[in-house]
């Protein structure tokens, strides 16, 4: 009973019920302290998890009210997570259930995901860092996948606090070493669990093979060349092993610069435009020489690119004229407030102010900025037939976040869920974002800290809110990834380069002799169990009819793409029932009619396909001449052929197979609330949004399914076979519109008075006398 | 394809056109279909396609822009609208009314004509066009927007023209109801026993069918009639001089009548403001509190106004959105958010479904009897008590319960739709209606599967409100409305002197309502009305009300309530009169307001959303959510005027697997006629779906 018990009055917060009935004394929780540790849950560790230090008869209050309401429990930190292990897991046997991550629970934090700690000093927050003199009574933790935890630590042993507190701010403030970084010691002890998963078939580009691989698949090869130059990190450390020149490039130029001035690969268009990025060369004022040397080097460079074969190169550079990382970081700090809420009062102030307090942050322009140049660079690419070749100081944030949009844009491929994978190992992992500095896992620098790969997904999840059916992956998907970067069981975003990841690796394999196997994030197997994967994956993606096959040529080489046979029988079969139909029924439903209602598979003769393929291709030849003077022209001029692009893409039917444009218009970006209104309760609405549509959505995929397999077995006599799909959002009557994050957070929590006085009080003949007495309905 | 609505509504395909008309089957052997190269004269059949009493003032062939592709038509301004026709487009037969390229005079809000870089703004007929306009830019108050080019070629005078009738036209419109409707016969059908496709609560039958359907045992129709609709429901036991005795106490005689009956047991009552200055005796007191108490203990009376905006409010804040919403609007991209947020009408939006659901709240889960009064009875008392209805009855979010609903809640309660709508010129406009259809999509995006009906039903009920063929939502009054029913016949005499008079005596019937679909949307577009999301698990089927408490004997109430900002007070009395007759100033007799409570009555009933999965709601009851990230801009309606926001909006998805299935399930039966014929998915007759269920 106490286990949960229910505490008033108390804690930190101002307590604006005075009329809130206390149940359990301070007093009585302390004479009861054996009953509530034999209640608790145990604590999970994981293999190499280290417990540091707990302090129980902790009060965690359930965040969104006021009323001070709470659970007790145990307040433990490893050096993993911070968790709070209370027996509220009662109410949590079913549906939603099935949507648990594995590593981390309900009550989990990573010592990486967590943003800022508060404490509470009699009634005043403060921001807790270093020595503490004194030690508060409530602490308030604000994460990066914007939870908000409040612990009241008023019914715990003092020197519990001292430990817990200054153990909690030591293990997730202080700066860190790389090699303390819980990855290795869970690397070290899960050698043997760690398997890779057959059907994970992202490309990891880290052998010469996978690049070469991406070449062919987007016809570069003609071109552009893979080189092995930096094998073992010689030439750069900056750069991945292996990598993408122009194929004319002689290799001693490669590592004349420690790579930087060098024109690398990201990808060709089917028109054979490349997108290439280049990292500028280290500025020298003082040193004449140097620059000169520079300069003819650069010259030099240049005079290769644009010589025949390769197109005309325009350069973007990056670094000026556009986004600052100070301004994103500025921006995403002023967006997030808004989203960590201490308690409804604060909620309800902001509220009135929404718009405004958003378009004020400006993280919304942000995004459309970044969208607004990403189409800029396609315009170039598909309409003007140019190289676009990226720069910035280090090719390696800015870069990432252009080239990726772009790529997401214009190649299909990588809005399949391995393609995207794929595309970021590629342009992220390879190409060296310093995740461990942009996240500051490290905690060693703060002005480092700029989400930028975070603004990458919300650009993406534009996308995909705007063009649902053209991607392989839900926004669900997007939001996992996106609490990924913060759970150091898996290699991917811990690291600053690949040269990091490896060089440690080798270090840690001299004194274990077995190599470390360190886990990639793209095996959600880890995290979720199959049924609860089937929400990453987008129902309503078709695949691309199999008639383009150089396309699929390049599949075989790394397997069918993955289709996930264990996925449930509506999910696996569904696309292909597709195109069963288009080819069994023959008839002129299938192509005609389906283009009608559902403009998901566009026949051959689509018009926008043509566009961009063929038709244009001799006209912007013949433009070819005015093109070179328009490169030179004012910037007037380009945003007309920005305009002019961007109209006659939205003016046509949408091929989900082709180029893919994002609106950013005002009214269209929009805020990503799956991701950043998760966690505030007031923000759900019980059986509505989206996840209705879905759920509605999947239940006539079900249907489809079943009738197309009915059909199918007719002309072979069987019976029919009817999968029984079990189904994730069946049976749960009423989901709230946050699913699946909102009911993660539900508890099994009774009113804390009797509601039934309202209903009696019609009888209570003195309350009603009492006239002039304010009555509230929460109190009655 | 999209299917058009009017104009430019959806994402229309123009050159559509040509094949759809092969929809009307036979008929089109009819028109003239020589596709003339652009007759200088205007064709015969573009006549024809006026309604009884329509004359053509001027015409000028010219370009529709704005839209791919472009459509050359003519341009035709006549004494009831402005209309393109498309080259070798016609109304078709079976949809005689469809207006798909209209423009009701009275729906044009701005007026521009352009030549060259020059661009004027054509307000008055006295305004001066001082050149041949070259395009001309047709801003509509349901925010469409109409682009067309004219043509050059020794035409320019009749582009002139045109353009000078539109703004005379438009002048004198707004002095003269001229707006008649027309009649069922007119139309192409026969005007004999023809059911209105949704009861029009015009005759006492209607008003006992609608109350057994809501169970209201403890009602009856009354027929005394003053300003009310012929009828309304008043509790049993009131006799009807009691009836007429208590509603001389009320502004303009609105006095408190049941909206909505709660198979819990409790009442929404709606009534107009108390008339103080009135001197009731014992007798009229008692009358007065027996027909507000309606058999309950205790009732919470609602001054619905409070936390709502003034009429003055939403006017201006829908002259705001329109500004804003233009093509040409100044906002700049990344300060649309906060332009936006200046209009305001999102927050009035907000703060309606915030009320609405607090009522529901406390009718349907702590089965309270609920007085809304507000002292006109007919703007926000509509609004809220059906937007109350929407959210706790399923029955209502059936596409035939909500038409019921607004022809019970508005038209027969007498909301002043030519009044607010701004057709009379007058200065109440105020467009409480839309802001009401605004609230309903809303609910609608909240919660896709529970409404039967779709966001292009409610963007056509949007259109409907100004179009010059239905009498429903052009007049201010039911009075109104039935004695121009009347008169009609003489009106169209005048124009059409061989048009047959429908028999007297039928004229209620045969006048067209907004409801008749059928003859101004096709059977394509109909479809579209149906929400491909419904789950019939949310049908009326699966609510099973509680069971009735039995009435208790009238008396002195035991306790009122007075509900404002989430909370409670307790009233001394119902009437503003018993004890100090001399107590005029209505509001002054109520205590003064607590402090706003920031938590709404669902959150103290049930704690925060969180929660719920422990607790269950009600069955049947929903609550909205109406917080800033939860209310959204109506793009589809608002932004219709821009074009390149329209485009790509999410595809149908739904509707696409929708049709998957159904084939599917055709094929099945046709393979296998044994297999019994599954049964999930709705047929989508657009019969059966606007059909009436009496």
């Amino acid at each position: 009973m106490l286990g949960k018990g229910v505490v008033g009055g108390g804690g930190g917060t101002k307590a604006p019920k005075p009329s809130f009935v206390s149940y359990v004394r301070p007093e009585e929780i302390h004479t009861n302290e054996k009953e509530v540790t034999e209640k608790e849950v145990t604590l999970h560790l994981l293999p190499g998890e280290q417990l540091l230090c707990e302090a129980s008869t902790v009060l965690k209050y359930v965040q969104e009210d006021s009323c001070q309401r709470g659970i007790y429990g145990k307040l433990v930190c490893t050096d993993f997570k911070i968790a709070f292990l209370g027996d509220d897991d009662s109410a949590l046997d079913n549906d939603e259930t099935q949507f648990k991550n594995k590593v981390i629970g309900e009550n989990d934090i990573t010592l990486h995901c967590v943003d800022q700690i508060y404490g509470v000093f009699d009634e005043k927050k403060k921001t807790l860092f270093g020595q503490l003199k004194k030690y508060p009574e409530k602490l308030i933790i604000h994460c990066k996948d914007l939870r908000v935890f409040h612990f009241c630590l008023r019914y715990t042993k003092e020197e519990e606090v001292k430990r817990i507190v200054s153990g909690i701010i030591h293990h997730t403030q202080a700066p860190k070493l790389l090699k303390r970084l819980f990855l290795f010691s869970y690397a070290a002890a899960a050698q043997n669990h760690a398997a890779t998963d057959p059907r994970n078939h992202t490309v990891m580009f880290d052998t010469l093979k996978d690049w070469c691989w991406e070449l062919e698949r987007t016809k570069g090869s003609v071109k552009y060349k893979a080189v092995s130059v930096n094998e073992g990190y010689k030439v750069c450390e900056r750069l991945p092993a292996y990598f993408v020149v122009p194929t004319p490039l002689p290799e001693e130029d490669l590592s004349r610069f420690q790579g930087h001035g060098i024109p690398l690969w990201c990808w060709s268009c089917h028109n054979g435009c490349a997108l290439l990025k280049m990292s500028a060369l280290p500025k020298k004022e003082q040193d004449d020489g140097l620059s000169q040397m520079q300069k003819s080097f650069l010259d030099g460079i240049y005079k290769t690119i644009h010589r025949p074969p390769y197109e005309i190169v325009k350069t973007e550079d990056l670094s000026s004229n556009f986004l600052s990382l100070q301004d994103i970081q500025t921006a995403y700090s002023k967006f997030k407030q808004l989203f960590l809420i201490d308690n409804s009062t604060e909620f309800w102030d902001t509220d009135i102010k929404w718009f405004s307090l958003l378009e004020s942050s400006s993280w919304l322009d942000i995004i459309r900025r970044c969208l607004k140049k990403a189409i800029e660079i396609t315009e170039c690419l598909e309409a003007q037939n140019v190289n676009v070749l990226l720069l910035e100081e280090n090719a390696s944030d800015l870069c990432c976040l252009v080239s990726s949009l772009v790529q997401v844009m214009m190649d299909p491929h990588c809005r399949t869920r391995i393609g995207f994978q794929s595309l970021v190992q590629k342009e992220w992992i390879m190409g060296g974002h310093s995740f461990l500095d942009r996240c500051n896992h490290l905690r060693q620098s703060d002005k480092e800290e700029v989400p930028v790969f975070l603004l990458f997904l919300d650009c993406v999840w534009q996308l995909v809110h705007q063009h649902p059916p053209a991607f392989d992956f839900t926004e669900t998907y997007l939001t996992v990834l996106s609490d990924s970067l913060y759970i150091p069981i898996f290699s991917t975003f811990f690291f600053n380069s690949p040269h990091q990841k490896d060089n440690v690796g080798r270090e840690s394999q001299d004194t274990q002799s077995k190599p470390l196997n360190l886990l990639t994030v793209w095996d959600w197997s880890v995290q979720f169990e199959p049924k609860a994967q089937m929400l990453l994956k987008n129902p309503l993606y078709v695949e691309k009819p199999k008639l383009d096959k150089g396309q699929r040529k390049g599949m075989r080489f790394k397997g069918p793409q993955g289709r996930g046979g264990c996925f449930s029988s509506w999910f696996s079969l569904f696309p292909a029932s597709w195109t069963r139909t288009a080819l069994s029924s023959g008839t002129a439903w299938p192509e005609h009619q389906r283009q009608l209602s559902l403009p998901l598979t566009q026949s051959k003769s689509s018009p926008k396909r043509g566009f961009f393929r063929e038709e244009t291709d001799h006209l912007i030849k013949n433009l070819l001449g005015k093109r070179i003077s328009k490169l030179i022209n004012s910037s007037d001029e380009l945003h007309d052929n920005f305009r002019e692009f961007y109209d006659s893409w939205h003016s046509k039917p949408t091929d989900y197979h082709g180029l893919l444009l994002p609106h950013i218009e005002g009214p269209e970006i929009k805020v990503w609330a799956q991701r950043y209104l998760r966690w505030i309760p007031e923000a759900q609405i019980l059986g509505g949004g989206r996840a209705a549509t879905v759920s509605k959505l999947l239940e006539m995929m079900e249907e489809v399914e079943r009738l197309q397999e009915k059909i199918d077995a007719r002309p072979h006599g069987q019976g029919a076979l009817l999968a029984e799909a079990p189904l994730l959002l069946r049976g749960s009557a009423r989901l709230s519109a946050l699913f699946p994050f909102a009911l993660l957070q539900r508890h099994p929590s009774k009113p804390v008075l009797p509601t039934s006085g309202w209903k009696a009080l019609g009888d209570e003949e003195d309350l009603a006398k009492r006239e002039d007495e304010f009555v509230d309905l929460g109190d009655v | 394809m999209w299917w058009g609505g009017r104009g430019q509504s959806f994402n229309i395909a123009p050159q559509k056109e040509e094949p759809e008309m092969g929809h009307s089957g036979p008929k089109c052997v009819q028109r003239t279909g020589m596709l003339e190269p652009r007759s200088r004269q205007l064709d015969g059949h573009v006549a024809s396609g006026c309604l009884p009493g329509e004359q053509i003032l001027a015409w000028a062939p010219g370009v529709r822009k704005g839209l791919e592709p472009e459509l050359p038509g003519t341009l035709i301004c006549t004494n009831l609208r402005v209309t393109f026709q498309p080259c070798g487009w016609q109304r078709s037969q079976e949809t005689p009314l469809s207006s798909e390229y209209d423009f009701a005079l009275v729906n044009i809000g701005r007026l521009e004509a352009v030549s060259g870089l020059s661009r004027v703004q054509l307000l008055h007929p006295g305004s001066p066009l001082k050149f041949i306009p070259e395009e001309i830019l047709i801003h509509g108050r349901d925010f469409r927007l109409l682009r067309v080019a004219f043509e050059a070629g020794g035409l320019e005078p009749q582009a002139f023209q045109v353009t000078m009738a539109i703004v005379q036209a438009r002048a004198q419109n707004s002095q003269v109801q001229q707006y008649a409707g027309i009649p069922l016969s007119k139309a192409g059908q026969s005007s004999g026993s023809r059911k209105p496709p949704v009861p029009l609560l015009e005759t006492s039958e209607d008003w006992e069918a609608e109350r057994k359907k809501q169970g209201a045992r403890g009602w009856r129709v009354s027929t005394v009639n003053e300003s009310l609709p012929r009828y309304f429901w008043v509790p049993k036991r009131t006799l009807d001089s009691e009836v007429r005795r208590a509603f001389g106490h009320f502004h303009q005689g609105r006095g408190p009548r049941l909206s909505w009956h709660h198979p819990g047991g409790s009442d929404l009552l709606r009534c107009g403001g108390f008339y103080t200055a009135s001197d009731p005796n014992k007798e009229d007191i008692r009358a007065v509190e027996s027909m507000l108490q309606a058999g309950h203990s205790d009732v919470v009376l609602v001054d619905t106004v409070d936390e709502l905006p003034s009429l003055a409010d939403v006017q201006l804040a829908h002259l705001r959105l329109r500004a804003l919403c233009l093509p040409d609007s100044s906002a700049a991209e990344e300060k649309w958010l906060s332009a936006l947020e200046g209009t305001r009408w999102l927050d009035y939006v907000r703060s309606c479904l915030r009320k609405a659901s607090d009522i529901s709240v406390l009718v349907t889960s702590r089965v309270r009897s609920v007085v809304l009064q507000e002292r006109g009875d007919r703007d926000f008392n509509g609004l809220l008590s059906s937007l109350v209805q929407l959210l706790s009855v399923p029955e209502a979010r059936t596409l035939l319960g909500f038409q019921s609903l607004v022809q019970r809640e508005w038209v027969a309660a007498g909301h002043p739709f030519l009044t607010r709508l701004g057709v009379t010129g007058a200065s109440e406009e105020a467009p409480v209606f839309l802001l009401f259809l605004d609230c309903v999509w809303q609910l609608l995006q909240q919660f896709p599967a529970e409404f039967e009906f779709s966001e292009f039903f409610l963007l056509a009920l949007h259109d409907s409100a100004r179009v010059p063929d239905t009498l429903t939502f052009l007049r201010d009054t039911p009075w109104e409305r039935g004695k121009q029913g009347g008169q009609f016949n003489s009106y169209t005499q005048i124009y059409n002197p061989g048009y047959c008079q429908p028999p007297a005596g039928n004229s209620v019937n045969s006048q067209l309502s907004v409801w008749d679909w059928d003859l101004r949307y096709n059977s394509e577009q109909i479809l579209q009305f149906h929400n491909p999301g419904y789950d019939p698990e949310h049908c009326p089927d699966s609510w099973l009300p509680r069971q009735q408490p039995s009435f208790m004997v009238p008396g002195p109430p035991s306790s009122v309530w007075l509900f404002s900002r989430g909370a409670l007070t307790p009233l001394n009395q119902l009437c503003p009169w018993r004890d100090n007759p001399s107590l005029l100033a209505v509001s002054s007799r109520w205590l003064p307001r607590a402090a706003i409570s920031s938590e709404s009555l669902a959150d103290q009933e049930w704690g925060l959303p969180s929660h719920w999965g422990a607790c269950p709601l009600p069955p049947g009851l929903l609550l909205p959510g109406y917080l800033g990230p939860q209310i959204r801009l109506w793009r589809r309606c608002y932004l219709r005027g821009r074009p390149e926001v329209q485009k790509g909006l999410s595809a149908p998805t739904i509707s696409g697997l929708q049709d998957e299935l159904s084939h599917l399930q055709e094929l099945l039966r046709k393979w296998t006629p044994r297999i019994s014929p599954e049964d999930h998915s709705k047929k989508r007759d657009p019969n059966t779906i606007l059909s009436q269920s009496r």
